[in-house]
């Protein structure tokens, strides 16, 4: 399916150049279609600064890809880490153990709290702060205590978590859902609505259909609420998930179900909310008034962090985080196959594509990350945003641009420009001629 | 995909913009300390696309230069500075 990659990232003759491209400040640019008229018909975010590294995993040996590329992203090295070691297990067509899969749970909603409460310090600094605090400490309790997790092995997590981690969690869960459940309240009373979109939300489910960020099933649900895909299984990817500009940095991946035009989907907070009713009972009211409000991704990422507290809170007391089995028999790899691991992480979902030999070599990657995926609806967002008021008159840099910056923030491309102020994001507006009309002008 | 690559903060100069010389696999670059206002000389941090965006412990920081290593992506004897 997925092959090269879609800049010279990995060239052997070019590493200064590799060098440059990761540090070298990377301007965040809108590219923006527009006739003879004026008039916008396309516009897309450029995503040249996010290089494919697929390709030169290859050849690596197979057991060690997960963390080769949790350190090559570090953003989110959680969810690689996670959806890494699924994909090797799928390959050594081992499971984890009970006991294994809470922790690493544990490890996930942790992760997950830490990254929204970057997000969410805008609404309340100190609450943001508590939440922080709280998230690393589940995830040190699951045997992450750095940045770069230690936790899943193959077969399940390389140890349980300690009586008295969880004893430690369970007394500062409530402070932290005070803080999460008070931020989400507050994003809601803003009243802020979310934008129309006309693609498919795509987001992990339990056995049980509810939203799960470490599910082992996917759910497809249609902007009308028609449930596409109820629950599709990793090794079903190929036929699921399509990318219409196979390892490009914005490959633009399509449900085969749907078709390359209406195929357009989107992942991260919003389509974890859309695809089912979340399983605790705090996240689930908000949920419900979210819905009702009909509010976009800046609510869901708070309501997400409620859900993610709660589950905390609930292993902590449940005790299967302290007993049992931490790992399976690991198998091994030597048998030529396919292995697909997911993760729906603070951006959506993750998924590693990995494919071997027979002697445990890697042949090929596929890492289809949350940006990827979403690049198709974050240009649909900036198309209606360049059409506001005083948007994008003129190339350049266009300070305090709102309309704009919003779109950006709605889908949260992994690139440092999210995390800037108000304001201060300094996107760049380069107008190109139109390649076509836009859809649904005469 | 977001690729980001471990250095250390060499020098730092304030502004309405704070940008910090850091040292990556032997080379001396510039970046955008404006979302790590925390951070001082001798941390090291993650720089992606000319900015820093995460703090790192020095053993973090080398576990996240050996992936750059291994793929080839940075020469075989790339440090991060901590020598000097």
């Amino acid at each position: 399916m997925v092959h090269g990659v879609g800049s010279a990232i990995g060239d052997p003759v070019s590493q200064r150049w590799v060098l440059d491209e990761i540090v070298d400040a990377y301007g965040a640019t809108v590219v923006v279609e527009r006739d003879a008229q004026g008039r916008a018909s396309a516009a897309r975010f450029d995503l040249t600064g996010l290089p494919r590294v697929d390709a030169m995993l290859t050849g690596q040996p197979v057991g060690g890809v997960p963390a080769l590329v949790e350190r090559l992203c570090g953003i989110c090295p959680a969810a690689h880490h996670l959806a890494g070691v699924r994909a090797l297990e799928a390959l050594a067509t081992t499971t984890p153990t009970p006991a294994g899969t809470a922790v690493r749970a544990l490890l996930h909603h942790g992760a997950t709290i830490e990254t929204h409460a970057a997000r969410l310090a805008v609404v309340d600094p100190q609450g943001a702060m508590t939440l922080r605090t709280f998230g690393k400490a589940a995830a040190a309790a699951a045997g992450s205590p750095g940045h770069f997790p230690a936790t899943a092995v193959v077969g399940g997590v390389a140890g349980l978590v300690p009586s008295s981690a969880c004893d430690e969690l369970a007394a500062s869960a409530g402070p932290a859902l005070e803080a999460a459940v008070a931020i989400a309240g507050q994003e809601l009373s803003t009243g802020a609505a979310g934008h129309p979109y006309r693609g498919a939300d795509v987001a992990l489910v339990g056995s049980d259909g509810h939203p799960d960020l470490l599910g082992e099933r996917l759910r497809v649900v249609a902007a009308d609420g028609t449930v596409v895909e109820p629950s599709a299984a990793p090794a079903g990817w190929d036929d699921l998930v399509v990318e219409s500009v196979p390892g490009a940095p914005a490959p633009r991946p399509y449900l085969v179900a749907l078709g390359p035009s209406d195929g357009g989907y989107r992942v991260g907070p919003v389509s974890q909310l859309r695809v089912g009713t979340l399983t605790t009972p705090v996240a689930a009211g908000l949920q419900a008034q979210w819905a009702a409000a009909g509010a976009g991704a800046r609510v869901a990422r708070a309501i997400i962090t409620v859900h993610c507290v709660e589950a905390v809170a609930a292993a902590v007391s449940g005790g299967t985080l302290t007993e049992g089995d931490p790992q399976a028999a690991p198998g091994g790899f030597d048998q030529p196959g396919v292995g697909v691991g997911w993760a729906d992480g603070p951006r959506g979902l993750l998924v590693h594509r990995y494919v071997t030999d027979g002697s445990g070599t890697l042949t090929q990657a596929m890492i289809l990350t949350p940006t990827a995926q979403n690049e198709r609806w974050l240009a649909e967002l900036l198309l209606d945003a360049v059409d506001h008021p005083g948007a994008a008159g003129a190339d350049g840099v266009v300070a305090g641009q709102p309309a704009l910056e919003e779109a950006v923030r709605e889908a949260d491309p992994c690139l440092p420009v999210t995390s800037a102020p108000i304001g201060g994001m300094g996107l760049t507006v380069a107008t190109v001629a139109a390649s076509e009309p836009r859809r649904g002008s005469s | 995909m977001c690729v980001s690559i471990p250095a250390r903060i060499v020098q730092i100069t304030e502004g309405a913009m704070t940008m910090a010389e850091v040292e990556v696999a032997g080379q001396v670059e510039t970046c955008c300390l404006a979302y790590l206002p925390d951070a001082g000389v001798g941390d090291h941090v993650l720089v992606q696309n000319g900015f820093a965006v995460e703090l790192l412990d020095p053993q973090a920081a080398a576990e996240s230069l050996a992936a750059f290593v291994a793929l080839g992506l940075v020469p075989g004897g790339a440090a991060l500075g901590d020598e000097g």
